[in-house]
């Protein structure tokens, strides 16, 4: 089952958090502002994975899908597939 | 028709107040003009390569967004012609550099304007920007606009010859041309054409002098240590302050017109580290490279530290090649690579693979120590050939002697120009400042005779300094 969005949000807290090591507010820029880079974005994908238990297509994304948690969230509603 | 020309201040005089007096309507009609006008003036003959890099991605981009199933098949279809144009030029250049190398001809470190009689000028660039608006299409982010639309893309006249590498939907949207005319328009505009006049035939051009003999005239072997660190420190503020100039003329260009252009730099010098150096110079590709390239490749092996390392510095040496197809440029973006790779290595040994600024001395160290590599990683970009660049690294690093070769006027005027560069963004956020406040209380005395009298000292600099050797160094590339 696809998780809802509340969901996703605090997945996407959490896990923007437990990378940067950092409490990260929903406006917070992560990726323009310099906070992670590329690399952590990927580190970030499989964090969501994990949490949400779903798969993302990486092929369809860019670093800035995962700019702040609003875009983390419509990215994943946009690419995430649930795991069967 | 060099952006640094009367020619061309000139033909922007007379677009931009045709731009803004006719009606919009015909504003599109006047920017395509302008634009073939303009990359006509350089060698009408390569007016068919923008046209069919534009071709390639109305046909690919078609076919990618009706049918997602075959959408793969057409991105690759299209990048694949996209790049085999580019390369077929790369090689012609790179055929030459190396029958230079034998003596036949020195082409490479003239920077001379026959170079574009060789090549499409700014083919790498929109060839870059093709292949962004492919994968952008793919991945559903922006469609495919009428032909027409696309070639005002490609042709848009500010930015075909170097870049800023624009991705489709920064500048789409903004080629419907609806802006209603403000005053800032041409107050930001010609702040940057003005700034990149003086940053390019003041600063960079009176470098260029030295370095130009340093690199050109020399016989190997017979660079001091303080000479070979002199010559790589001059050429890497000789090509920050020609690349920023261009960048900053091609910014003012669009932003006359009411267009914004992304940034390209960020006072890179003042870079923490090699990954924060590509963070602040030439930030549109670094940007493409992250996206369309490292980022897609690093998904696929999801951040293994070994295809990790191998990618970076794959990626950086591409990043060389694409600026021409010579071995100095290869040893170039390798070398950077290497710095990259490395650092990476470091920051997971020290903070778990995070980028974070470190504490007070190690953190300083690290800037010096990124200087030093950025500096070196110049001499084989700039170098004629590997022998002389083998021979003022050997100085700088290893054949110490301190016998120095030029007048001191080369030396005082290096220094003048990295001191300036260390205060550069303290100069731009003060008058940045100043600016707001005088916009906050309308037309003040930074409006009304301050900024005039800047254009009239800069565009004086500019007349006093212009000399022949007005090619920029990047729109070789």
């Amino acid at each position: 089952m696809r998780p809802d969005l509340e969901a996703i949000r605090n997945a996407a807290r959490a896990a923007a958090s437990e990378l940067t090591g950092k409490s990260i507010k929903d406006s917070q820029k992560l990726v323009s502002s310099g906070l992670i880079d590329s690399l952590a974005v990927l580190k970030l994908i499989s964090l969501l994975e994990r949490k949400l238990n779903i798969v993302i297509r990486p092929e369809m994304l860019q670093p800035e899908d995962f700019d702040d948690v609003a875009l983390i969230v419509e990215t994943i509603e946009r690419v995430g597939k649930s795991v069967k | 028709m060099a952006f640094n020309s009367l020619t061309y201040l000139g033909f922007l005089l007379v677009v931009v107040m045709a731009y803004w007096l006719l009606p919009t309507g015909w504003r599109r009609s006047l920017v395509m003009a302008a634009s073939v006008a303009f990359y006509s003036s350089w060698n009408v003959l390569f007016l068919w390569a923008p046209l069919m890099v534009a071709a390639v991605v109305f046909v690919c981009g078609k076919y990618i967004q009706a049918n997602p199933s075959t959408s793969r098949k057409w991105l690759l279809t299209g990048i694949a012609i996209l790049l085999a144009l580019l390369v077929l030029f790369k090689y012609r250049v790179f055929v030459a550099t190396n029958l230079s190398y034998f003596g036949i001809a020195s082409k490479r470190g003239s920077f001379s304007p026959a170079a574009s009689l060789v090549f499409p000028v700014g083919i790498s660039f929109y060839t870059f920007e093709a292949i962004a608006y492919l994968m952008d299409v793919r991945q559903g982010r922006v469609r495919i606009p009428s032909f027409v639309d696309l070639c005002l893309f490609f042709f848009f006249w500010p930015n075909i010859l170097s870049g800023p590498i624009v991705r489709a939907r920064e500048l789409m949207p903004q080629l419907r041309f609806e802006k209603i005319f403000e005053p800032r328009f041409v107050f930001e505009g010609c702040d940057r054409i003005v700034w990149g006049l003086v940053q390019k035939n003041v600063i960079a051009n009176v470098l260029g002098i030295w370095v130009d003999r340093g690199f050109g005239g020399q016989p190997i072997a017979t660079f001091s240590t303080v000479d070979g660190w002199f010559l790589a420190i001059a050429f890497g503020l000789q090509v920050y302050f020609d690349f920023a100039g261009y960048t900053n003329l091609a910014i003012g260009t669009a932003r006359l017109i009411g267009i914004v252009l992304p940034e390209n730099f960020r006072h890179p010098y003042h870079a923490a580290s090699p990954a924060d150096f590509w963070s602040r110079w030439h930030m549109t590709l670094s940007r493409w490279i992250r996206d369309y390239l490292f980022f897609p490749m690093n998904a696929k092996w999801e951040g293994a530290p070994l295809p990790l390392h191998l990618s970076l510095i794959g990626a950086m040496a591409l990043v060389g090649l694409w600026h021409g197809a010579g071995w100095g440029f290869l040893l170039w973006g390798t070398m950077h690579g290497v710095y990259l790779a490395v650092y990476r290595m470091y920051e997971s040994l020290r903070r778990g693979g995070l980028p974070a600024k470190g504490p007070g001395l190690l953190a300083g160290g690290l800037r010096v120590v990124t200087l030093v590599a950025v500096a070196a990683a110049w001499v084989p970009f700039r170098a004629p050939s590997l022998a002389q660049a083998g021979s003022i690294l050997g100085a700088m690093f290893s054949r110490f002697t301190w016998r120095p070769e030029y007048s001191g006027l080369f030396y005082g005027v290096t220094v003048a120009v990295a001191l300036f560069a260390a205060v550069e963004p303290l100069v731009m956020r003060a008058l940045a400042e100043v600016d707001e406040e005088a916009a906050a209380t309308g037309l003040s005395m930074f409006r009304i005779v301050v900024r005039p009298v800047a254009y009239l000292c800069g565009l004086t600099l500019f007349l006093l300094f212009d000399q022949n050797n007005s090619q920029f160094i990047y729109s070789q590339f």
